[in-house]
């Protein structure tokens, strides 16, 4: 029958199969099938860079162009995980600078990267074509002149949100003259001037340029120059958007974007000047995507500007465009199907703007297509959450964070259980949920319940007892990444669901009561699983066992304990706890 | 087209025709325009052959007849004249693109047990390698060498299987339209498209394995594959029991690895006897990143093998696995020492797994299934996998995926 045809059939077969999760189930049919797949597979993920080794993986993977690798757990973007504790990117290129020397694409989100790992890549591999840095640092704009010399046939520089040591502007001028290929280049989150006629020079000649994100040191009087040599520009982030108001540079911007006919996404924008957002208004019809998180614009422009863009899909805004603004933009724009609202002054004691649950009530409602919605505000209500929930049976991520900690209902003063109850039952789609406010057990109750298709769940000070993360670990089915801080979360529940913890990615708990007892006895029962105590107070046993751990991050691997542990981690295994006790 | 055929389309007396003959033993005639489009005719037209009936061209075992009606269709349908043999391939191209995106389709969104189900393929990964998908278990080349063993056989014994019921299974079909003809109607047209599109595809690779531009690539890598297997494991294996194979290619990579298999697989027995010598030390070290994250070689819960084979062989099968196993398990201890002594004496101390923590990682060999009645037999590298002559054509597929198919459809 089937298995009696060449495995080259299969092969063409399996080309068409391209999501990671129609692979990995095609290698499970059988053995054949595994050993054909595992030869064809040309693209990789890995979620945790812990959870394997490069030399598992290329041993099983002989023949990959592309790989995907994440680092640190989503809570180090809050700083909560230490400085020095991982996710080097050095041991991964050093192993497939041997193994893959025909290695295309390596896209890393918050790994350590060092100017050295850059040169390594930049010379090991002949065909590099993508580079993506997406909230990694460790290195510096040194590092970046390597890939900009070496790699002839880059097409693809994103720097995304890393944190850079920015030595100077020259790395740009380190791309040779021949060179053309470039495809997308990102380089907003530096602060250094590039050189700019070097700039120039690299737009004119790489024809095949669709993404340009400039950084803010670039000043809005040179766009046109840039615009103007890059017409087929698909995707446009601005320097600084801000200049004394004179009408030579208006018009110049006008007819600069006039000529960009392909544009689809904007982004950028520091410092704006309103006077000079009209200069857009002609690419706007066309515009999708619009990144605003940086414009510190008033209500009244921000809503100028969204009305010139019917077909937008995705806005990043911050809060000013309060809910007048979000009202405007339920009845302009209803293709929406993404909505950040970030906050301009979280800090602050007082709300500084006019912007309340309302405003994502009125989206909830305009906007048939939202699915996806990160949400920053001070205030809610169980009556708002219930709306939007009715509203959005559509949701796939809902982020709602309301910046003071543990905030009621301020209408009725109850826990928002009720409100979030309704998310998750309404939203059978969901993926993705965090939460905030003032929350109870029950919460949890209704999430294991209804969340079956939850993937990823934040809560920070919420619950009031281990049965908050037993409804959560026993429940949601599809859970693979559970942090949390600040809950009153312990040893019960975790131990009684150690089992669950091998089918997640991986497991952060910050803040809460954990016991280091209970952390040695997970690390022993579990040997799947790296039980790391992450503890900047000393070693865990030179407190008493009950003693909570400081935080704990436990995540299921195939490597082992890893090499690399910093002194203020510690794995629990075995090993740990015959030394340790 | 058949002879009859030929004659009623008058005005094209004028064209010529080639002979090709399946492996039912039936002989036919095609445009020749229309077959070169498959490069294998092409080529044997160059040799001279399929001139005449009495010199056809004798089709590889796998192609069915009414597949091939299929593809000449399509050829025809498609053709433009005057083109080389390398536009040709281009024009068979899609017709491939279309095949494996449909089957594409089948396979998209399934899990691995459904996949199973349609495509009638064993369920022959062991627990540890389905939890763990990731982890490579292959890198001991004896654990490499039983588990192919294992595999292999049980292809045997289910292709034994399948020729032994085809009929039945045909018949229990036929009980089933009376009952319940929309059911089988449906059933019958997914698993029939489904074979279709894999004989097409396989029938266009054919042509691609055949044509040279294919030839060099496919070798190159599957030169490659050959590398790296041998590297890893020098118990390179092949079957010795395998069935008429339709390409050249293939049939030499047989016979020269048939020989080294035999040698190879004897010194591997020899060796497990032995205590693993220094030089190896590194190799094992090697082996031991694998193990040390606890996996469990043979534990599996796969209980699904028919044990309806000769008893006198299953004697045979049994003693074999056992003595492999025994040797295999007896080595892991003393090999454990050895790391942990690092150089030291290399006597075999009293080892106790549970107490001593620092064996954790280390992997003792349990075996539940090796008690079982388990196949053994040597098994070709998966680049020569070669199809059996036989099943090919059976499109019967088994009352209980008469039902899942249902279910999936």
């Amino acid at each position: 029958m089937a298995y009696s045809f060449p495995e080259e059939v299969l092969e063409y077969v399996f080309a068409f199969l391209s999501s990671d999760k129609d692979r990995n189930a095609v290698s499970l049919v059988c053995k054949s099938w595994y050993e054909i797949e595992r030869w064809c597979r040309r693209r990789i993920f890995i979620g945790n860079c812990y959870a394997v080794s490069p030399q598992i993986v290329i041993r099983r993977f002989p023949e990959v162009s592309a790989v995907k690798i994440k680092g640190k757990p989503h809570f180090a973007d809050f700083n909560l995980v230490p400085e020095g504790w991982g996710a080097y990117l050095y041991p991964w290129i050093s192993a497939m600078a041997r193994s893959y020397p025909w290695l295309e694409e390596i896209k890393l989100k918050r790994m350590v990267v060092t100017d050295e790992s850059l040169e390594l890549i930049s010379k090991s591999f002949k065909n590099f074509k993508v580079l993506v840095l997406s909230s990694c640092e460790g290195f510096t704009t040194d590092g970046l002149a390597s890939i900009a010399a070496n790699c002839r046939n880059l097409r693809e520089l994103d720097l995304k949100e890393s944190e850079v040591e920015d030595l100077s502007g020259h790395w740009l001028s380190h791309f040779p003259d021949n060179f053309t290929s470039l495809v997308s280049l990102n380089m907003s989150c530096l602060g250094s001037e590039v050189s700019f006629s070097a700039l120039e020079r690299l737009v004119s000649r790489c024809p095949n340029l669709k993404t340009l994100r400039l950084n803010r040191a670039v000043p809005i009087e040179k766009l046109p120059s840039l615009l103007r040599r890059a017409p087929q520009l698909v995707e446009f982030g601005t320097g600084a958007y801000s200049a004394e108001i004179r009408t030579d540079i208006f018009s110049n911007l006008v007819e600069a974007f006039s000529g960009c006919k392909h544009l689809k996404s904007l982004s950028g924008f520091w410092d704006v000047v309103p006077a000079y957002l009209p200069a857009m208004y002609n690419v706007c019809s066309r515009i999708t995507s619009l990144n605003l998180s940086y414009a510190t614009v008033q209500s009244p422009d921000l809503v100028e500007l969204i009305s010139q863009c019917p077909n937008l899909k995705c806005l990043w805004v911050l809060d000013y465009i309060e809910d007048a603004g979000l009202k405007a933009l339920s009845s302009y724009c209803k293709d929406l199907q993404e909505l950040r609202v970030f906050p301009s002054d979280p800090y602050g004691a007082e709300p500084n703007v006019s912007l309340t649950e309302q405003g994502l009530v009125t989206v909830s409602a305009g906007c048939p297509k939202l699915q996806s919605v990160l949400y920053f505000c001070r205030q809610m209500s169980n009556a708002a959450l219930i709306a939007i929930a009715r509203n959005r049976p559509n949701l796939i991520r809902f982020r709602l964070c309301i910046i003071e900690p543990q905030a009621p209902d301020y209408l009725t003063l109850e826990p928002l259980d009720t409100g979030f109850g309704a998310i998750v039952e309404h939203c059978k789609q969901l993926r993705r949920l965090s939460l905030s406010g003032l929350l109870t057990d029950r919460v949890f109750e209704y999430i294991g319940t209804h969340a079956k298709k939850l993937e990823m769940l934040s809560i920070a000070f919420a619950g009031d007892s281990d049965l908050g993360l037993h409804y959560v670990l026993s429940g949601c089915e599809s859970l693979r990444k559970l942090e949390i801080r600040d809950c009153p979360f312990g040893d019960k529940a975790l131990l009684a669901n150690a089992a669950k913890l091998e089918t997640m990615r991986s497991l952060w708990m910050s803040s809460c009561s954990v016991s280091y007892g209970a952390c040695k006895l997970l690390g022993q029962k579990m040997p799947r699983l790296n039980v790391e105590v992450i503890d900047e107070r000393g070693p865990p046993d030179s407190r008493p066992e009950t003693c909570p751990v400081e935080k704990l991050y436990v995540y299921r691997t195939v490597a082992g304990p890893r090499v690399d542990k910093p002194d203020f981690v510690w794995t629990m295994d075995e090993d740990a706890a015959l030394r340790l006790s | 087209m058949t002879e009859v055929d030929s004659d009623i389309i008058k005005p094209e007396m004028m064209k010529s025709y080639v002979w090709l003959q399946t492996s039912d033993g039936s002989i036919q005639q095609v445009e020749q325009e229309v077959a070169i489009f498959c490069p294998f005719i092409c080529h044997e037209i160059h040799s001279g052959m399929g001139s005449s009936k009495n010199y056809p061209i004798t089709l590889p075992p796998r192609v069915n007849p009414p597949m091939l009606s299929l593809i000449f269709d399509y050829c025809r349908f498609h053709q433009v004249p005057g083109h080389s043999n390398k536009e040709r391939n281009l024009q068979l191209k899609p017709l491939v693109d279309l095949t494996s995106r449909a089957l594409a389709r089948v396979i998209e969104g399934r899990s691995p047990e459904e996949i199973r189900e349609i495509f009638h393929l064993p369920d022959d990964l062991t627990e540890e390698e389905k939890l763990e998908p990731i982890k490579n278990t292959m890198d001991d080349p004896r654990i490499r060498l039983l588990n192919r063993l294992y595999a292999r056989k049980r292809k045997e014994l289910q292709e034994r299987e399948r020729l032994k019921y085809a009929e039945v299974e045909e018949e229990h079909v036929d009980d089933r339209s009376v009952d319940d003809p929309l059911v089988i109607y449906q059933w019958r047209k997914w698993s029939s498209s489904i074979m279709l599109f894999l004989h097409v595809l396989d029938f266009c690779c054919l042509s691609f394995r055949n044509s040279k531009e294919a030839r060099t690539s496919k070798t190159k890598k599957k030169n490659r594959r050959r590398k790296e297997h041998q590297k890893n494991a020098p118990l390179n294996c092949t079957s010795t029991s395998n069935s008429t194979s339709s390409s050249s290619n293939a049939v030499d990579l047989n016979n020269k690895d048939s020989n080294v298999l035999n040698s190879e697989f004897r010194d591997a027995l020899v060796r497990g006897n032995f205590l693993p010598s220094l030089g190896k030390t590194s190799k094992l070290l090697d082996i031991e990143d694998d193990r040390f994250a606890g996996e469990d070689e043979f534990d599996d819960d796969d209980g699904d093998l028919d044990d309806d084979i000769d008893p006198a062989i299953k004697e045979k099968i049994d003693r074999e696995v056992e003595d492999f196993a025994r040797r295999l398990n007896s080595d892991w201890p003393e090999r454990m020492q050895e790391i942990l002594s690092l150089g030291q004496e290399r006597r075999t101390l009293p080892v106790s797994i549970n107490g001593n923590g620092s064996l954790r990682g280390f992997m003792l060999l349990p075996h539940p299934r090796l008690h079982k009645a388990q196949p053994l037999a040597p098994q070709c590298d998966d680049d020569v996998i070669l199809p059996s002559s036989t099943t090919s054509f059976c499109a019967t597929v088994a009352v209980p995926t008469v039902i899942t198919l249902c279910l999936l459809v």
